[in-house]
């Protein structure tokens, strides 16, 4: 920094009142990030007042840590320098919901439960669901690329987020995208900013998609030992079936089942097309000696937010190993395996992205697992991320694995758009 | 670097016969589908990607633009060399290399043709999702570009959903892939950036794509109104309805005689307009679906609401669609087509809106177009003989792009900007807006060598631009 935390302290509550802005510790006890804590806090009410914010940080030379509801913080890198910490919570309106178009635009820090209430007075939905929701904003889902259960069905956070309002890090604010669900006028530069961890800029207003809540949902869960829970998983695949989620779930990771594994095959939409799912699931089940059980509202509810939070709270270490789908079954296996041999882990896999989530505790064993899993990601194509861990377990490792061989375009994107390195500092992939 | 050492350069690299540099050889390239015209100087047809990694650096060291080029099915003049230099033509790279069934993955060249991959996989039950209506045309190198669209990207999405990764030759001749095999690559998603970026950033020499299974049951339903406006507002209650059709398409009295003027499909010539429905999934769903359609329309006042009872029934309802855009040629000897989008809610007044315009300039609009996403295609009808009757047609192909983006939608749904709307950016996006994607720009491409003059509203400096309307081989919709 080329000021003293108390100059900054004092002109960026010149800018946006004593009120938004405090250096006192005890205020930022909470606000830690891998060991860090910053020694601002503020809390802009808009968007003008974010680019005032960032304009007087870049001067500074100080290291800003974008802060939705913090439930994402964990991921990353430690930072290499965390003044300030930018609460985005005050923006937290409903801009417009466009029930006939399915869209809608909201303020980056509304939270997703708050805003899932709001769409679901019009029977919509907005199918990302981050862990958490209590919590998790809406710009930090998209920052973070935090995916839920049913990506299958309706696509990813990079398929549903339509436009944006960003601040970059010199503080000029900027549109990308728009609101209608096709647009091809200039780049695509949504794309830029869902995943970048805050590094690039600070989202203050999305646009996405929405669904319609369905008229019926329920759950197949089949029970039984894990190799033919996998085949079950395997023939779903290969069906002309449509789940809305297929996990795979270890004992013990939800509260469905405490000794055996189980496949989760979740069915929505019309009524008798559910009953189609859940009947065709329940015949493949029966066919490979699973035990197979419907749930059903509440148990249904509670099962997918189980899956949903997995690896979210409290757990001190999570990983996320991502593979092609055919593979997901043999990476299964192996953790499953390790976990019972040697290093005990729960996990969570889901069969339509490939992406297993692997729990475990914050002991030697548990930091064990990271270099096994990249090995085990990366001979099948895929790779390994460790989601969340104590700073200790992230010493001298990139927790994002080896880097891509596009990393120095990666690299010149950061110096373009951040080039005093001020955002997030050192948390993305290999350091950005 | 003298232009003859250039062109020498570039015969060693792909072999004689692959550079053009005369005139009768290059005429073919100096225009796309738009009516946009600038002869190329030289042509290069590259084999594989160290043909097109050497070129790019030879142009690097001439310091000469490149301009990739596909099938020329783009609307937008993104293939017409307008600052000169070398058009890079993709299309002997057409090998599909690897198809993943297991992992719904197929890697493809860039050259091959949009509707073979999907013909590659068919028998095992599976398609590639995006269908521009130039499908049997163009080239999945050039829908990357674009991000394309086409009908039945309503339900699944466009080009970018579907893209998992590509290898690109980036401008220091470096073939490297963006995005990766699986879900979540870590690092910035450069794939996403890539995709719809019209040949700014680089090269598509390989693009990893998605392959969906084939959906079990589809119901395809023709409903036929005797007014416009009943017509875009059951497209309004059926997305609100809750219901994603796979495809819901819209076409007017004027393309619908068209249609029955040249190859009749049965539509009726009476008609206002026509949606096309087709609903796709488990038996279960489309069978419900489709019965809540048919109500809709039925609420909103369609005369007839008729369902294909066979898959012969189904493709000639179809026909009717594929076939609108060449059959508007017997309507007028030239058409202009647009694109603008709009929220679907606002699809009722911009259909008005589209016919004011058409009134106002004394010109006919025929709409055939994607409904279901809100994307407008109106073809303004014209003829070229007619002095100054191009200059209104952009007139009015303006005031609806203008209409589009004043009731909160965008100047291009699947066309991209190109050359054609670049002086129309400004309406969407503000200088900051697009200072933010120059910065894109030039952490890929510092030089502004890939497809220098496109998408960002610069002026033309070199080249001498001509308008014509372009010569649509028959078969190619839109």
């Amino acid at each position: 920094m080329n000021a003293t935390i108390e100059q900054l302290a004092a002109t960026l509550e010149t800018a946006l009142g004593s009120g938004s802005v405090t250096a006192d510790a005890s205020a930022l006890a909470s606000y830690n990030v891998d060991g860090k804590s910053p020694a601002i806090f503020c809390a802009p009410k808009d968007q003008d007042e974010v680019s005032a914010a960032l304009r007087l940080c870049v001067e500074a030379r100080a290291g800003v840590i974008p802060w939705g509801g913090g439930t994402a913080i964990r991921l990353g890198n430690i930072p290499r320098q965390a003044d300030v910490i930018l609460e985005l919570k005050r923006l937290n309106k409903l801009i417009e919901h466009d029930d006939a178009n399915l869209t809608a635009s909201a303020q980056a820090g509304i939270k997703v439960v708050e805003l899932q209430q709001i769409l679901g007075q019009q029977r919509q939905f907005l199918p990302v669901e981050p862990p958490r929701p209590d919590l998790a904003t809406i710009g930090g889902t998209a920052a973070a690329n935090i995916n839920g259960p049913r990506r299958m069905l309706y696509g990813g956070v990079r398929d549903l987020v339509i436009g944006m309002k960003v601040v970059l890090a010199d503080g000029q604010q900027i549109k990308a995208g728009g609101k209608v669900v096709k647009n091809v006028a200039g780049y695509d530069m949504c794309k830029l900013f869902v995943g970048s961890l805050g590094t690039l800029g600070v989202i203050t207003e999305v646009t996405f998609k929405m669904a319609p809540i369905p008229e019926s949902a329920a759950t197949l869960v089949a029970t039984g030992p894990l190799s033919r829970g996998l085949q079950l998983v395997d023939q779903l695949m290969q069906s002309t079936l449509l789940p809305a989620a297929v996990a795979v779930v270890s004992a013990e990771a939800t509260g469905v089942d405490s000794v055996r594994p189980a496949v989760a095959v979740r069915a929505e939409g019309f009524e008798d097309a559910v009953a189609r799912h859940l009947r065709q699931a329940q015949e493949l089940a029966g066919r490979m000696g699973l035990r197979a059980e419907v749930l059903r509202e509440e148990t249904h509810r509670s099962l997918w937010e189980q899956i949903r939070d997995f690896g979210s709270s409290g757990e001190a270490v999570a990983y996320r190993v991502t593979v092609p789908v055919a593979s997901l079954a043999d990476v299964v296996e192996t953790i499953d395996r390790w976990s019972r041999s040697e290093r005990a882990a729960r996990f969570v896999a889901h069969a339509g992205s490939g992406t297993v989530w692997i729990a475990s505790a914050a002991d030697p064993a548990g930091a064990a697992w990271f270099p096994r899993l990249t090995a085990l990601a990366k001979e099948q194509r895929g790779h390994a991320v460790m989601v969340a861990a104590p700073p200790e377990f992230k010493q001298g490792v990139d927790v994002w694995g080896a880097p891509p061989e596009s990393l120095s375009i990666m690299r010149e994107i950061k110096r373009q758009f951040d080039p005093h390195a001020i955002l997030n500092p050192g948390r993305f992939i290999a350091g950005l | 670097m003298s232009r003859d050492v250039l062109i020498r350069e570039l015969r060693q690299i792909v072999g004689d016969r692959y550079v053009l540099t005369e005139k009768e050889d290059v005429i073919v390239y100096e225009q796309d589908a738009s009516i946009l015209q600038v002869m190329p100087e030289v042509v290069v047809l590259p084999a594989d990607v160290g043909q097109v990694s050497a070129v790019v650096r030879a142009a690097r060291r001439a310091n000469v633009p490149i301009v990739p080029r596909g099938s020329g099915t783009g609307l937008a003049g993104g293939a017409v060399p307008a600052e000169g230099g070398i058009v890079l033509c993709l299309a002997r790279m057409n090998r599909i290399l690897e198809i993943d069934l297991k992992n719904r993955v197929a890697v493809v060249e860039p050259g091959v043709i949009n509707i073979d991959v999907t013909k590659a996989v068919t028998k095992q039950g599976f398609f590639y999702a995006p269908d521009p209506s130039s499908q049997a045309a163009c080239s999945i190198g050039g829908n990357v570009a674009n991000n394309s669209g086409g009908p039945h990207t309503l339900a699944y999405g466009v080009t970018t959903n579907h893209v998992l990764a590509v290898e690109a030759v980036l401008d220091d001749g470096q073939a490297v892939w963006l995005g990766g095999r699986v879900a979540d690559s870590p690092g910035y998603d450069l794939c996403g950036l890539f995709v719809g970026s019209e040949g700014t950033m680089g090269i598509v020499t390989k693009a990893a794509v998605r392959l969906m299974r084939t959906r079990e049951a589809v119901q395809t339903l023709l409903a036929v109104f005797d007014r416009m406006e009943p017509a875009t507002q059951t497209v309004v209650d059926i997305t609100a309805a809750g219901i994603i059709p796979a495809a819901l398409e819209m076409m007017d009295q004027l393309t619908i005689e068209a249609v029955e003027k040249g190859k009749p499909v049965g539509y009726p010539r009476d008609a206002a307009a026509v949606l096309l429905i087709e609903l796709e999934g488990v038996r279960e769903h489309t069978e419900r679906a489709a019965r809540l359609a048919e109500e809709i329309c039925s609420r909103n006042g369609a005369r007839q609401v008729r369902r294909a009872q066979s898959e012969a029934e189904r493709q000639l309802l179809w026909k009717g669609r594929k076939e609108a855009f060449g059959a508007l040629g017997a309507l007028a000897p030239n058409y202009y087509v647009q694109d603008g989008v709009v929220p679907r809610s606002r699809l009722p007044e911009i259909m008005r809106e589209v016919a004011e315009i058409g009134s106002r300039y004394r010109l006919r609009i025929a709409n055939v177009f994607h409904a279901g996403d809100g994307n407008l295609h109106p073809n303004i009808l014209f003829d070229m003989r007619v002095p100054g009757e191009l200059d209104r047609v952009i007139e009015a192909g303006a005031a609806i792009v203008k209409a589009c983006v004043a009731a909160g939608g965008s100047l291009t749904g699947e066309h991209g900007i190109g050359l054609e709307k670049k002086a129309y950016i400004g309406l969407l996006f503000n200088d900051d807006d697009l200072e933010a994607m120059a910065r894109m720009r030039r952490a890929f491409d510092p030089d502004g060598r890939f497809n220098p003059a496109k998408v960002f509203p610069t002026p033309i400096t070199c080249a001498e631009m001509r308008r014509q309307p372009a010569k649509i081989p028959a078969g190619l919709w839109i």
